[in-house]
């Protein structure tokens, strides 16, 4: 009995983990600045690939995905400042802009790297509770995902970046007025997101295989979490992760994968014409 | 008979009452104001009556007939028409285009070209009409919306501050628009600050004070209520010196 | 009716605009004349993505709903393109397969933009929730290779995609070459013509009405949503007959005709013309198309790299697109106006129009 209720847990905690991994870079970014990142997809690109060349040369995993995730957040900073800039006042505009340039990065990868690399296999380690046996990876990557939330929590809520970052994202005006910088707490935010991205990417390397177009395996989860979390991103995410990937472990347990995945977007379908605002805008509501 | 009527209406966003349990009728033919300081629940309760929020409690009627759940623009369609507080005109439009999409909603053909040509008119806007509308001054986007309600030839007109940001005289002629317009029998009920406009123009005044009806009655009993001149009068008589 | 050819929401009109219009259709006729038969062919494989180009522009431009799914209904009207042509069989049937594989798209349309519309979607989360049906679809297509996935005859057939459908025939006689061109055409025709006319009638009033301020729109009595869902529905309509056309065309499809990046390309398309007229998007569609065809010859990934820089370029350089920003210097040379400012397409837009009342 345990064994199969343990089994029900490492379903959810595999889909929970994906969809808290995929989407936290883009939900920072988000609520933050309005702005949806169409670019995260090759941030986690990037974070996949570096990890692979890092392990390749001879590093070990932890230390190349650590190294992965400071790059792709490198990069990020990178962007924020040549081009996400320029669009705060135009968020649509920054979408656009930041698809041209997925564009050019994916293609581009594909003419100098070619279609695939060799990857670098799952780290092996497995264990067994009664019939089943369970990947200690995939629980590692569980860990990770609550150790995001974790963190995020930790860095808005009680970090002095954090406080700025909260009025920022309430009124950004407002904090200008009062002094925040807030034109590098956008970048430090774009940053962090980016680095997130990157983060996914280098957790999920060893579990897939590497192509310039992986990106878009990751995107459609974010988005959706994103879309079910709401405008209030540091209340909304967790709990939307939470909900989809009860939809998506019971559907992937009795129809697979691709269903799986189809459900969810026709629960997300459904839950945006209840509740327009997201899971948050509830949460918010209660919070009163 | 009361073309529109609220009933017992309560609207509480999250924790804050903005309107409570508050009574109106405004009678076919008359012109009503709305008067009361500053978050007494006036700009809600119109925009309960229009249906941009559903309210909280209570209903609302117009016509005899429960409009509380319906749409703005089925209400719209009901006949009344509004001119909110913020000037809410299509920005990058020419402003003969948003006289032409209200327009549209009763006229058609030669009769909608000639009813454009005299609101323009009337509005003073016929050497702008092929400026945006968002190139307008404040007091000109102002009249072009309330010139947009007007095409729509409502039973009954809502003017959310209808003369905010305007001079004495361009008040002085809104007055006189109102009036003439409900001599050929146009309902119009007001949320107004300036007393001048209030006493050209109101047949019954309404006071809101907190979210509530606070006194009814004509201007001259209104004014003569200690009470109302505690909390509203005394202060906005001083206000209005400042300006 | 013909009054509605011009009017406040389309830039073009008069005399000059339709000699123009009627010179550059009367060249596209005799074209075939001078040309061989294979660069016919690749004319309208051209010509089969104005419609999605033109579609998107209602939506956007218009309508101010910016939709990334448009391959969603594409697909969804190229497969069911494929599905029935093969089930009814060939022959006549063709047409009416076309027809219904476009209501399919429409009926897509209708029920996710139901959703979305009456659940308040708009601005980002209206692209990112249309994105992301578009990939599932994808995604589920590429997943169907196996030889249970499939409609009577009709295997989906994944990645590969589907093939063995017949194109679009009168009775024994294939749909090909130079007569092909012509339906295209003749269909641009149509909807071009179709699509200015609504614009410029009490309903393309109202379309744009809700663009610039739906609650105001609302205020004077439109339901709001039932115009959005209008826009919506014909907007992939025409994706979904640019996608039933293409099927028609090469008798195949595979899900990468609707995933990334071929979702983009609508976008690149409308973005770098200029969202807001309907003529700079057929003219900035019908050039960006030629070049990306012309350099897919060399290098797939080169034509998609530029299309990302344009999309880029577009943005941060003439956010209301080039063609649109580059045919108003033109006019304005041409009429001896004299600008200030090059940017202000919009106020442009207004002043060409006071100029003519």
């Amino acid at each position: 009995m345990s064994a199969e209720l343990f089994s029900l847990f490492y379903q959810f905690a595999d889909v929970f983990a994906f969809l808290i991994l995929s989407a936290a870079g883009l939900a920072i970014v988000f609520g933050m600045m309005g702005v949806i990142n169409m670019a995260h997809g090759e941030f986690i690109m990037c974070g996949a690939y570096v990890t692979v060349g890092l392990v390749r040369i001879g590093l070990p995993l932890a230390v190349a995905q650590g190294l992965a995730a400071v790059t792709a957040g490198l990069v990020g900073v990178v962007v924020e400042f040549l081009i996400v800039r320029r669009f705060y006042k135009r968020p649509l505009d920054s979408l656009l802009a930041t698809w041209g340039l997925s564009l050019i990065v994916t293609q581009s990868m594909l003419l100098i790297v070619g279609s695939s690399i060799t990857g670098i296999g799952t780290p092996e380690g497995s264990f067994a509770i009664g019939p089943y046996t369970f990947s200690t990876y995939r629980l590692v990557l569980f860990a990770c995902a609550v150790a995001v939330l974790v963190g995020l929590y930790i860095v808005f809520m009680k970090t002095r970046f954090g406080v700025l970052a909260r009025a920022t994202m309430q009124n950004a005006e407002m904090a200008r007025a009062l002094g925040a910088r807030t034109g590098r707490i956008y970048a430090i935010s774009f940053g962090i997101g980016a680095g997130l991205a990157g983060l996914c990417g280098a957790l999920y390397a060893p579990t897939m295989t590497l192509i310039p177009t992986m990106g878009a395996t990751f995107v459609v989860e974010s988005f959706v979490t994103v879309v079910v979390g709401g405008a209030n991103v540091l209340l909304g995410t967790a709990p939307a992760a939470v909900f989809l990937a009860m939809i998506r472990m019971a559907l992937n347990a009795s129809y697979g994968q691709i269903i799986g995945q189809i459900g969810m977007l026709f629960a997300v379908i459904l839950i945006i014409r209840v509740l327009p605002e997201g899971l948050s805008s509830v949460l918010v509501r209660r919070g009163r | 008979m009361a073309l529109v009527e609220v009933k017992g209406v309560t609207k509480s966003f999250g924790g804050l009452t903005a309107v409570s349990d508050v009574d109106l009728a405004v009678s076919v033919g008359e012109v009503h104001c709305l008067i009361g300081p500053n978050g007494a629940g006036k700009s809600t309760l119109f925009k309960l009556i229009v249906g941009l929020y559903p309210p909280t409690k209570g209903t609302i009627f117009f016509d005899s007939l429960d409009i509380t759940r319906e749409r703005p623009s089925a209400r719209v369609q009901r006949g009344m028409s509004i001119k909110m507080q913020a000037p809410s005109v299509f920005k990058e439009l020419p402003v003969r285009q948003n006289i032409q999409v209200a327009l549209q909603q009763r006229f058609s053909g030669a009769e909608r070209d000639a009813e454009e040509e005299r609101l323009l008119t009337l509005l003073n806007l016929a050497s702008e009409s092929g400026k945006l509308a968002g190139a307008l001054s404040h007091g000109q986007q102002q009249w072009l919306e309330i010139g947009m309600a007007l095409a729509l030839q409502p039973r009954l007109l809502l003017l959310d501050e209808p003369t905010a940001g305007m001079s004495p005289e361009e008040t002085f002629q809104t007055g006189e628009l109102v009036k003439s317009f409900n001599a050929e029998g146009m309902t119009v009920l007001a949320v107004e600050h300036d007393m001048a406009f209030v006493r050209q123009v109101a047949q019954r005044v309404t006071v809101l004070h907190l979210g509530k009806t606070f006194a009814r009655g004509s201007l001259e009993s209104i004014l003569e209520d200690e009470k109302v001149a505690e909390i509203y009068l005394g202060r906005t008589q001083a206000h209005g010196h400042g300006h | 009716m013909l009054k509605l050819l011009d009017g406040a929401q389309t830039l073009g009109k008069g005399w000059t605009f339709w000699s123009c219009f009627l010179i550059v259709l009367a060249a596209a006729l005799i074209y075939p004349a001078f040309a061989d038969s294979y660069d016919v062919g690749n004319f309208s494989y051209f010509l089969i993505w104005i419609f999605m180009a033109l579609g998107l522009c209602l939506m956007w431009g218009y309508g101010g709903m910016l939709s990334f799914g448009q391959t969603f209904f594409f697909g969804i009207s190229g497969y069911g393109y494929g599905v029935l042509a093969i089930n009814m069989g060939g022959g006549s049937t063709t047409i009416a397969a076309l027809a219904l594989a476009v209501v399919m798209a429409m009926i897509a349309a209708g029920i996710l933009g139901y959703f979305m519309i009456w659940g308040g979607i708009n601005g980002i989360f209206f692209g990112i929730v249309t994105l992301s049906a578009t990939l599932v679809l994808a995604f589920f297509l590429g997943q169907t290779a196996g030889p249970e996935w499939h409609i009577g005859p009709a295997r989906l057939n994944g990645f590969n995609g589907m093939k063995g459908m017949d194109p679009l025939a009168v009775g024994d006689t294939y749909i090909e070459g130079s007569a092909l061109y012509y339906v295209m055409v003749a269909l641009i025709v149509v909807v071009y013509i179709g699509l200015r006319m609504l614009l410029n009638s009490r309903i393309g009033n109202v379309i744009v009405a809700v663009r610039e301020n739906p609650q105001r729109a609302e205020m004077l009595g439109y339901d709001v949503r039932k115009y959005q869902l209008l826009t919506f529905v014909i907007g992939s309509a025409l994706a979904g007959l640019s996608g039933a056309l293409y099927t028609s065309w090469g008798q195949f499809i595979t899900p990468s005709s609707i995933g990334l990046p071929a979702a983009a390309m609508p976008i690149v398309w409308v973005a770098f013309s200029g969202r807001s007229d309907l003529t700079a998007t057929l003219v900035g569609s019908f050039l960006l198309l030629f070049a990306f065809q012309t350099i897919t010859v060399y290098s797939q990934q080169m034509a998609l790299i530029l299309m990302g820089g344009l999309l880029l370029a577009t943005v941060m350089l003439a956010p209301q697109g080039f063609v649109l920003g580059i045919g108003k210097l033109v006019v304005d040379r041409w009429t001896g106006h004299r600008r200030g400012d090059t940017n202000a397409v919009m106020a442009d837009t207004a002043r060409l129009q006071s100029d003519e009342t």
